[in-house]
């Protein structure tokens, strides 16, 4: 049998023990092995961003992350942003603004805006916003939609802290 | 612009938010490969490297010292495993009739010929790339113009197939004063749903389940049992969300009933999630077209004649095809009209439907050489639709049931500012780029297919509704549970469901954009009942408190429903899984189409010509909208799909193997959201009492047809260079 | 993928050694190409060696006056650190041009430099490509090579670099710190990447048992008169069809330097000084420019499908050093279309 190795990831604040093998991306152990199937799985080669998870805060796609690589850092994955009950801003704009198809994209689009919207403070530009989440894609397709949902959250974050 | 959520107005529903959205933004919402089954085997697909020959031999030798194989399936232990495989046009259920692994020969490239099982799906694959093939390989035909190519009409293959003709064509566009002769081109396209094609089956002694993203529950359930010899009653298929399916998820593909071999052998759950690359082979396709347009036309702009022919790909074994002549030869009044499609077989895989599958390729065709038309005239191309709109197709000469046509091209021109256009080409500029203006008609024909449903309403207000149906996408449960809700008069709250699974009432594949017709007036039905077994005839009637004042603690209605014209025996059929879709050109006596208007502005680099897309406006007349915040999406996600395929996707195919070369989302581009700008739907108010019950006429593939002209129409007027061969790049602009 | 041996070196030492004992080890620090390739079966190392919590994260000033930039240096964080973006905009508009928000975060500064080519063969195990298995051929020269090189290409392969970071780097004159066994070396940009010749399957000089430690970049960063051009099949998130990194001193309207470097054209970021000194003392004119661009391109060659980028590269070069001169760089975060 092939060894495994343990490995301690945290994940959306809470510590989980696992053990893998080297060559298991994050993306994988999160699926499989924990359980998390929010993150979702397609090209495995980060050409969809569909797979993004934060690690400390900035979006990675998971899918070409070892998972060792993500030993002691912060991983939050969209079950860990925000409940069905307690929705993080990001999650409310999407509803409100209509920006949901299929779903498929949906975590790693409001993942990846997350992340620009952490880094960008303030109220990025509709065209800003397009650039900074283009690794993202949707096939349905929903950009107006979810454009307009990440400015409205991104106007609101400002608000907010203003 | 940013519009939460249109209002209802005219002939709309409300627009409520999507059913499954909280569950999607939580990451909630479970796919077919999110299940969780017990203990599963992973399965990994190792694929042909030829297109056209044979395996002479395998060595599997290393493949099995990869710790962690459990099994591996080839046409050495595999080849009588599957019974059968019919293409779904010949009244089956796939979409190839090619079964892999049942013979030593190699079909296509990139044909599954071996599967792997393993305990991870690291060890599977890797295994996979130490499966060792010898082929003795022939040079195989790759499209059009390759050597040995099979040509055939589609009159002579396929015996329902009609060209459709009337009048003396020769005669008229011999004496036409103005003519256009052009040949256009589309190219190989893939669907590339986000969610890749994956398979999870599982046996409880002789019954499987069989959790996969599919457009067609009752389809699947029967095709598996057919293909592996069992009943379908020992299969249930699950698929609750799909991530996108656009067609390539609405025929049964070889890879399911490989998984459920493989789950069977392994005695455990078995798992596929095909990769990207494989996704271009194991699954259908759009294929290229070629198709050659003549119009001939009085100097006042009346059409006269019009002949569309078409060329389309397919496989060696199988005569698919998409013919979108049918529509193409109704869409204007001209008396003398012929046309005619053939098909070309290569060595490639069987094509399938993929987004508006006749009208996206053969609309540009015959909307690009209007255009021309238009500029050989000198008439504005709208006035030259104008001048030739009808209420009643040319063939046989039926009414349209309705035609908005040009109210929406009238709203769209007004939103888009049409009148500001500067008619000659490469006549408007805004600093270093050149801007164009194009615009395109959008049809498609409104289905229907039977359909049944069960609704049960609790005495606590509850209401359930079941049925087979699909969310791909597409907004199924919030317009079903819409439809039951205001039938029932139920705030929309109470309303849950239930869809995917083929345990429920059948429901047609979601195809043809005929799912929110046709099981809407399904479960309108079964709401009827339930207000005739209450004796609440008044629309406005309180059906609840009648239930509850009659002592029940629920009622449940189970209905079927069939669309006017369908075959005797339709609902026996869509139990075994065939849907039986009617209405479009079908019906004899009307003929019923959903249309639009397109319009695009262009952006062209005067040096170095990139093409860039600031503003799109479309505009339609669909009957009735259920919902106008689910419509727009659908409509939003058609016209970018319909940029795309006039900017962006091709399948490039390397012929001297007849192999697919950009097989991933790094190579086959779609838009990012940086190439969509702005972008306006209208939905024009149109009543249609005769389509259906509901008046409903479906918008899934409304928006992406025509886009591809308009854009291409845009091009030529930025740059004065007509653009006949899709995807428009930058280097046919920089001679 | 392979399954492999994990490793975390200590120090750069540490790593130095590792990789000098094992012939079939790999460094891995981003991992946003060899974990893709190793998908692929491209590459199939018994071991990785991860590099990517090594003390190599810095962006200090140096004492000439210029930068030096730690190997591990996220490609995002580079492009955003606020000395870069005013004093060498270039290349924070450059790697900004490049790959996507998430691509970036992990993605490191030497990884970026490499970066193995897209060349569609080169990762189709199937077909032959003599950059993956030497002496099996190139499919790419009569086949699919709308994306291949023009400028530099061999009989044995006509792959192109696909960085932006490494196109501006190349402007710029960086200098590539490494260190290996034989202890610390500094290699000029311009000698880092090979061109294919009888050995495309060698990338860069880098022997295989040296690790990146940093990039420095001289003091000049043109931060006036520059722009980084990528034209490409979609306005963002795709590999150039060609790019531009253009840098102009200007004296009035006299250029008093120019630099000049493409992308997308060749198996290295492409420069040519004796063009660039052409350019010296010339008016910053259309004029100069398109004998500029005419001569870059003299010996441009296409295979079928890329023929357009001689033609493109030319435009690209001409509207590049316009650009530059006019003071208008390209911006690569708003994306307006207009």
């Amino acid at each position: 049998m092939t060894f495994r190795n343990a490995l301690t990831l945290n994940i959306n604040g809470s510590e989980h023990e696992v053990f893998i093998e080297p060559h298991w991306t994050l993306l994988d152990v999160l699926r499989r092995e924990i359980g998390l199937t929010g993150t979702k799985e397609n090209c495995i080669e980060a050409e969809c961003g569909v797979c993004t998870v934060l690690l400390d805060g900035k979006a990675v796609c998971s899918c070409i992350l070892l998972a060792m690589q993500a030993a002691g850092r912060s991983i939050t994955t969209i079950e860990g942003l925000g409940t069905p009950d307690a929705l993080d801003p990001l999650q409310v704009a999407f509803l409100k603004h209509g920006a949901v198809q299929c779903g498929y994209c949906i975590p790693g689009m409001i993942l990846t805006a997350k992340s620009f919207l952490a880094e960008h403070p303030g109220t990025p530009t509709r065209h800003e916003i397009r650039e900074a989440i283009s690794g993202t894609l949707c096939r349905c397709t929903g950009y107006q939609k979810i454009i307009d949902a990440i400015a409205d959250a991104g106007a609101e974050g400002a608000q907010a802290a203003s | 612009m940013s519009v939460e959520a249109p209002a209802a107005t005219g002939n709309m529903g409300e627009p409520h938010p999507r059913f499954d959205a909280r569950l999607k933004v939580t990451g909630g919402a479970r796919y077919a490969s999110d299940m969780p089954v017990d203990n599963p085997a992973y399965a990994y697909l190792v694929t042909s490297a030829i297109a056209r020959g044979r395996i002479v031999s395998i060595n599997l030798g290393e493949a099995q010292n990869v710790p962690g194989v459990l099994h591996i399936m080839t046409h050495e232990n595999t080849s009588k495993d599957v019974k059968d495989s019919k293409l779904f046009s010949d009244g089956g259920f796939s979409g190839t009739s090619i079964i892999p692994l049942q013979s030593d020969k190699v079909w296509h490239d990139g044909q599954i010929v071996a599967v792997v099982v393993a305990e991870t799906y690291e060890a599977a694959r890797e295994a996979g790339y130490r499966v060792k093939i010898e082929y003795e390989a022939e040079q195989p035909s790759a499209t059009f113009e390759s050597n040995g190519v099979q040509v055939q009409a589609a009159a002579d293959v396929k015996k329902t197939h009609e060209d459709p003709k009337v009048g003396d064509f020769d005669g008229a566009f011999a004496s036409a004063e103005v003519k256009v002769d052009a040949t256009y081109f589309t190219p190989t396209q893939h669907h590339n749903p986000i969610e890749l094609f994956t398979t999870t089956c599982a046996w409880a002694g002789d019954k499987l389940t069989v959790y996969e993203p599919s457009q067609t529950m009752y389809g699947m359930k029967n095709g598996i049992a057919s293909q592996l010899g069992i009943e379908p009653e020992q299969v249930r298929v699950v698929s609750n969300f799909v991530g996108g399916a656009f067609g390539s998820k609405g025929s049964l593909t070889p890879r399911t009933a490989l998984t459920a071999i493989a789950a069977r052998r392994v005695g455990r759950p078995v798992k596929l999630v095909a990769t990207r690359q494989q996704g271009f082979t194991i699954a259908t396709y759009r294929a290229e077209t070629k198709q050659r347009v003549r119009l001939g036309a009085s100097r006042d702009g009346k059409l006269t004649a019009l002949s569309h022919e078409g060329w389309e790909v397919t496989s060696r074994p199988d005569n698919y095809m998409v013919a979108g002549t049918d529509a193409t030869t109704r869409m204007y009044d001209v008396a003398n009209v012929q046309s005619k499609v053939s098909i070309v077989h290569a060595d490639r895989n069987t094509p399938g439907f993929m987004r508006s599958p006749p009208e996206l390729p053969y609309m540009f065709g015959l909307e690009s050489a209007i255009d021309e038309l238009a500029y050989a005239l000198d008439i504005d191309p709208i006035e030259l639709r104008r001048k030739n709109d009808t209420m009643k197709e040319p063939i046989k000469g039926l009414p349209y049931t309705s035609r908005s046509v040009m109210q929406c091209f009238d709203e769209g021109a007004k939103s888009f500012g049409w009148s500001k256009r500067e008619p000659k080409p490469g006549s408007m500029r805004d600093g270093d780029w050149l801007v164009g203006l194009g615009c395109a008609m959008s049809c498609y024909p409104t289905q229907m297919a039977p359909s049944s449903a069960r609704v049960r309403l609790s005495q606590n207000g509850e209401l359930r509704v079941e049925t087979a149906s699909h969310e791909i996408g597409n907004g199924a449960y919030t317009v079903i549970g819409q439809i039951a809700a205001e039938r029932l008069g139920v705030p929309y709250e109470k309303v849950s469901v239930v869809l995917g699974d083929s345990d429920y009432p059948a429901a047609p594949v979601s195809g043809g954009s005929i799912t929110t017709a046709s099981v809407c007036n399904c479960v309108a039905e079964a709401c009827d009942a339930i207000r005739a077994e209450l004796g609440i005839n008044d629309p406005k009637g309180d059906v609840l408190a009648a239930l509850k004042s009659r002592g029940r603690g629920a009622i449940e209605r189970y209905a079927e429903w069939t669309p006017k014209g369908v075959p005797d025996g339709a609902l026996a059929k869509l139990y075994s899984g065939q849907a039986m879709p009617t209405g479009g050109t079908k019906d004899k006596e009307r003929i019923m189409f959903a249309f639009g208007a397109e319009f695009i502005e262009v952006r062209v680099h005067q040096r170095t010509r990139e093409i860039r897309v600031p503003r799109i406006v479309g505009a339609f007349a669909a009957g009735r909208i259920v919902n106008p915040r689910t419509a727009r999406s659908q409509l939003m996600g058609g016209l970018i799909w319909g940029v795309s395929s006039a900017l962006h996707e091709a399948t490039e195919i390397d012929k001297r193997a007849a192999r697919y070369v950009n097989k991933d989302l790094a190579e086959y581009l779609v838009p990012v959201n940086a190439d969509i700008d702005q972008l306006e739907v209208f939905m024009i108010p149109e009543e249609d009492h005769e389509v259906n019950p509901l008046g409903i006429k479906g918008i899934g593939e409304l928006g992406n047809v025509g886009t591809n002209a308009a854009v291409a129409n845009a091009v030529y007027h930025a740059t004065g260079k007509r653009i006949r061969d899709l995807p428009i790049r930058l280097e046919t602009l920089l001679a | 993928m392979i399954n492999f041996q994990y490793s975390r070196p200590g120090d750069i030492a540490d790593a130095v050694r590792q990789i000098a004992a094992d012939p079939r080890a790999k460094f891995i620090a981003g991992g946003t190409n060899i974990l893709d390739l190793m998908k692929y079966d491209v590459e199939r190392p018994a071991h990785l060696i991860d590099i990517s919590r090594l003390p190599l994260t810095g962006v200090e000033e140096t004492a000439s006056g210029g930068m030096r930039i730690g190997a591990l240096v996220p490609n995002s964080d580079l492009s955003y650190h606020p000395l870069i973006e005013a004093r060498y905009p270039i290349l924070a508009s450059a790697i900004r041009a490049g790959a996507s928000q998430q691509l970036r975060n992990m993605a490191s500064t030497g990884g970026n430099l490499l970066q193995r080519t897209r060349c569609l063969y080169f990762y189709d195990v199937a077909t032959p490509c003599n950059k993956r298995a030497p002496g099996s051929g190139c499919s790419a020269i009569d086949g699919i090579n709308r994306q291949n090189a023009i400028l530099g290409t061999s009989d044995a392969c006509i792959a192109t670099h696909p960085s932006d970071m490494c196109v501006a780097l190349a402007v710029l004159e960086a200098k590539v710190h490494v260190a290996g066994p034989a202890g610390e070396r500094v290699i000029a940009f311009e000698d880092f990447h090979r061109l294919p010749g009888k050995t495309p399957e060698r990338d860069t000089n880098l022997a295989p048992n040296e690790i990146i430690t940093a990039i420095e970049l001289p003091a000049r960063g043109f931060a006036k008169n520059y722009t980084y051009i990528k034209i490409r099949d979609r306005h963002s998130y795709a590999f150039a069809l060609v790019s531009v990194a253009a840098a102009l001193e200007l004296e009035g309207k006299t250029i008093k330097e120019a630099r000049l470097a493409l992308g997308g054209v060749a198996h290295k970021p492409w420069r040519n000084k004796e063009v660039e000194a052409t350019l010296n003392g010339q008016p910053a004119t259309r004029e100069s420019f398109r004998s500029a661009a005419d001569a870059l391109l003299r010996d441009a060659k296409g295979f079928g499908h890329n023929d357009f980028k001689v033609e493109l590269a030319r435009r690209a070069v001409v509207r590049a050093l316009t650009q530059a001169a006019q003071g208008t760089p390209q911006s690569q975060s708003n994306k307006k279309i207009v």
